[in-house]
């Protein structure tokens, strides 16, 4: 370990190579809860080019020491843990946007450039990147690209995988490869750009992306219908789907999450409702105005009790507000709070909503439902004390149980969190034995000697 | 004052979701996980649950702290970052002791023998030609220009007092300026602008002999002399005061404090007092301020928010009201324009580096609105101001709002 440390120094200089205990004490962790076990990596690095990353992973791969790469670590499945220790390689000082094209609708950026700072700029010259998980403020390019993340928009314009087009990745021996390109069209080989996406920085750490960007929408319009059970809720995200609407956002809140939002950042939501939707339509204006009524209609054919309906930005801005308190009031709850990321049929989340209720009953967990019912992603926030063995106990078996019921109702394991450390225990139950089989061998092809985040989805 | 053990359960309840990454200007220049508000707390709990040992690198992260405030507002927990560092850096001073240099900075403010010696040095300084000579010298040998820029831009005055007539029938309010340091010994402007602004309008202005504020030692962690300077202010503040006036918004932020260091009567006179203690921008918002009609200024404004005056004050507002009152004052918005300017007190002595490269993105931000001059609402912040701009290789005057109400007065 010495001699690797000092060789990384010489790439780095010593600035840039953290040992302190202290140091590593601060990358023990991502935004996931885990209670009291310590994860220490042995070193952390901070390079500032690709030809950096390269000799470190080399230098890695010689002395078989593990590398976790790292954003903003904010993911929730324990992505970035240091299981087996290692070097972690924070990409926080690679937060270029290296071009923004108009001409053909992309951009090139670095990995550790936040989510919300490339919306901006793009933004400012007429484009969009819709990808906007729910942590964009900080999260990062890279690492949506390593958990494939998603966000509220993602139900009308698809996921982080859908904007991809083409990578710049250091392999595990540190050799540099470039895939995909700056064409929307492709199919010149193997598409292994989407195989590094949602990888989990267990093939390779992506240096740079392009991105494809589209024009930015004239307009948008939110409205909140509120409703007297989540299946008239559930039943009119069916309806607006199946009249062949596509809003951009379709947010599903739960009467206890409304009653939390409320007790901590009041703004006036109905608590004497059992359900609501966050409903975001966009485009031209025209366009915009024209769905916001079908959607009303529709909602009142489901019984929606009252249905607010923004004339201005800060309308809108407000009802956002609510929604984007979720979490914080979650927060404010308990000492911990855990979000998970099971994913359904959207037909089936009438069904899953009563699952959640029925488990966390049955375990007597605080659970507040809220998600993107649009794409059937539905996030229950646990609120929980993690120092409290006997609850975390039960918090066990109510996920486990989570899971096996996602999966019943034909949904998977996480719409956009990812699996991580916390999910690969369930990865058999979602994937028949031949799929992992297969995986397992493409990793062995890329990182023969399985220093990349080892201990994470299998 | 609270320990650090009585913030365990804030501390614990961080929930790591790193927000404060987004808004921590520290984290901005450095990229390190240890300069931000996630990666305190969980040394910190640490310490707390007995992991790990308080030791000298915790001591340097805490120290990694602009004490801005900005990772509060946006804490989905709504973990006071700033007070608990404060504890931490109380228990590292009970535990370690304190730097040479902060002990330096400390034991300077605290001694009025020495704040006047250097006031009478720098009077001679400013009132002969010795510092056009260096603002000579700095401009032929370059590496020395970063330094004697923010100098000459700190003692460098706007404002001579002048006795001005009042606009206004005479008030019968007992009013009572705190200048602050800054303003007491390194320069006299902005005090002088003060008392000339609140003549005009017709109040008489009370200035006892205070000593420092107080924030320099609480921010060290040192709550023994905090204690003492908020003692021996309030001593000189009597019960019938209406109004206590400050200019400096670090000064102006201490009176909350007052409250928590002190026990017994003290600290329901500081309770008491508390919210008589007021910015100067804030009261003079409240007035009906005289504006001259017939003189104007002509100048391209853009302002920065201190910290101590938008977080821990509220105030933001009523400074951009003055100015926009002022006839001929244009203001232009920067970008960021409530992020730290990067001096944060003894911060750009024990961090100079990562000071700078936060003052010059303010820079750029303050040349990108094109204006003018920069206005603020704090005699600290200059520095960091001036820092920023002599990167940029820009000069461009800093004002307070009354000094530049004075200006107009001083004209008219």
């Amino acid at each position: 370990m010495k001699s690797l440390i000092t060789n990384l120094r010489s790439i780095l200089g010593t600035d840039n190579v953290l040992t302190a205990y202290e140091d590593r004490y601060c990358y023990a962790y991502d935004a996931t809860a885990l209670g009291d076990k310590l994860y220490l990596p042995d070193i952390v690095v901070l390079p500032s080019s690709k030809e950096q990353v390269g000799e470190i992973l080399k230098l890695a791969n010689e002395s078989n020491v593990p590398v976790i790469a790292r954003g903003a670590g904010t993911n929730l499945a324990g992505s970035c843990i240091p299981v087996n220790g290692g070097i972690i390689v924070h990409l926080s000082r690679m937060n270029q946007i290296l071009e923004i094209d108009k001409n053909n609708l992309l951009c090139r950026v670095q990995p550790g450039i936040a989510v919300e700072n490339l919306q901006q700029e793009v933004e400012e010259a007429g484009l969009y990147f819709p990808p906007d998980p729910s942590n964009m403020k900080v999260s990062t390019v890279g690492g949506s690209i390593a958990q494939s993340s998603g966000g509220p928009r993602c139900f009308k314009y698809g996921t982080t995988k859908d904007y991809v087009l083409g990578l710049e990745v250091v392999l595990a021996d540190g050799s540099i490869i470039n895939t995909g390109g700056k064409t929307v069209k492709n199919v010149t080989g193997y598409n292994l750009t989407q195989l590094f996406v949602g990888s989990e920085g267990t093939l390779g750490i992506v240096t740079e992306a392009t991105l494809k960007l589209i024009p930015k929408p004239e307009t948008k319009k939110v409205l909140l219908a509120y409703f007297d059970s989540i299946d008239n809720a559930a039943n009119a995200v069916t309806g607006i789907i199946s009249a062949k609407i596509m809003p951009a956002t379709l947010e599903l809140m739960d009467k206890y999450t409304m009653e939390t939002i409320e007790k901590f950042y009041p703004t006036g939501l109905r608590t004497d409702m059992e359900a609501s939707l966050v409903i975001e339509v966009d485009g031209l204006k025209e366009s915009v105005e024209i769905q916001a009524g079908q959607i009303e209609d529709i909602c009142k054919g489901f019984n929606a009790c009252d249905i607010r309906v923004s004339r201005d930005q800060k309308e809108s801005d407000d009802i956002w507000f609510a929604r984007r308190s979720a979490f914080g009031a979650v927060a404010k709850l308990g000492p911990n709070v855990i979000t998970e990321d099971a994913v359904v049929p959207r037909d089936k989340i009438p069904e899953m909503v009563r699952e959640i209720r029925r488990i966390s009953e049955k375990y007597n967990i605080t659970a507040c439902i809220m998600g993107h019912a649009g794409d059937g992603n539905i996030h229950p926030n646990f609120s929980l004390d993690l120092r409290n063995k006997e609850e975390v106990e039960r918090f066990e078996k109510a996920v486990d149980e989570l899971f096996d019921a996602a999966l019943k109702l034909g949904g998977t394991l996480s719409g956009e969190h990812g699996i991580g450390m916390t999910k690969s225990k369930y990865l058999k139950d979602a994937l028949d034995e031949r799929s992992i089989e297969l995986m397992k061998s493409l990793k062995q092809v890329f990182d023969p000697k399985g220093i990349l985040n080892p201990g994470k989805i299998f | 004052m609270k320990q650090l053990k009585d913030y365990s359960e804030d501390i614990y309840k961080c929930t790591k979701c790193g927000l404060c990454q987004s808004v921590c200007p520290v984290f901005e220049v450095t990229g390190l996980e240890t300069a931000v508000s996630r990666g305190k707390f969980t040394l910190l709990n640490g310490i707390l649950t007995g992991k790990i040992k308080f030791s000298k690198n915790i001591s340097k992260y805490l120290d990694l702290c602009l004490g801005c405030k900005a990772c509060f507002d946006f804490c989905p927990s709504g973990i006071n970052a700033e007070e608990i560092i404060i504890a931490a850096r109380n228990l590292n001073f009970n535990l370690n002791g304190i730097s040479f240099l902060k002990k330096l900075i400390i034991t300077n403010f605290d001694s009025k023998l020495n704040l006047n010696l250097l006031k009478f040095a720098l009077s001679i300084y400013k009132n002969s030609e010795l510092i056009k000579l260096t603002d000579l010298i700095a401009n032929k040998i370059h590496f020395l220009k970063q330094y004697v820029y923010v100098f000459n831009s700190q003692v460098r005055e706007h404002i001579q007092y002048k006795k001005l007539l009042p606009s206004k029938p005479q008030s019968k309010q007992k009013i009572v300026y705190f200048p602050g340091c800054i303003n007491n010994y390194i320069n006299q402007s902005v005090k002088n602008s003060v008392k000339m602004v609140l003549e005009k309008n017709g109040f008489e202005v009370l200035i006892p002999d205070f000593s420092c504020c107080g924030m320099p030692a609480r921010s060290a962690g040192d709550f023994n002399t905090f204690k003492k300077q908020a003692e021996k202010n309030l001593a000189l503040i009597d019960d019938d005061t209406d109004f206590i006036l400050t200019d400096c918004a670090s000064c102006g932020s201490v009176w909350e404090y007052y409250t928590d260091i002190l026990d017994g009567d003290l600290k329901e006179k500081a309770q008491k007092i508390l919210p008589k203690a007021v910015n100067i921008n804030k009261f003079l918002a409240g007035i009906d301020l005289d504006i001259p009609k017939n003189v104007k200024l002509d100048l391209n404004v853009t302002y920065h928010d201190p910290c101590h005056l938008k977080r821990f004050q509220n105030v933001y507002i009523e400074p951009r009201e003055i100015l926009k009152k002022i006839p001929g004052i244009n203001l232009t918005e920067m970008k960021d324009a409530d992020k730290c300017c990067g001096a944060s007190g003894t911060f750009c002595i024990v961090n100079p580096d990562i000071s700078r490269k936060i003052s010059r993105r303010k820079a750029e931000n303050i040349l990108a609105a094109k204006a003018d001059a920069v206005a603020t609402g704090c005699p600290s912040c200059k520095i960091g101001l001036a820092q920023g701009l002599v990167q940029t290789d820009a000069d461009k005057p800093i004002y307070q709002p009354v000094e530049l109400l004075a200006k107009l007065y001083l004209i008219e």
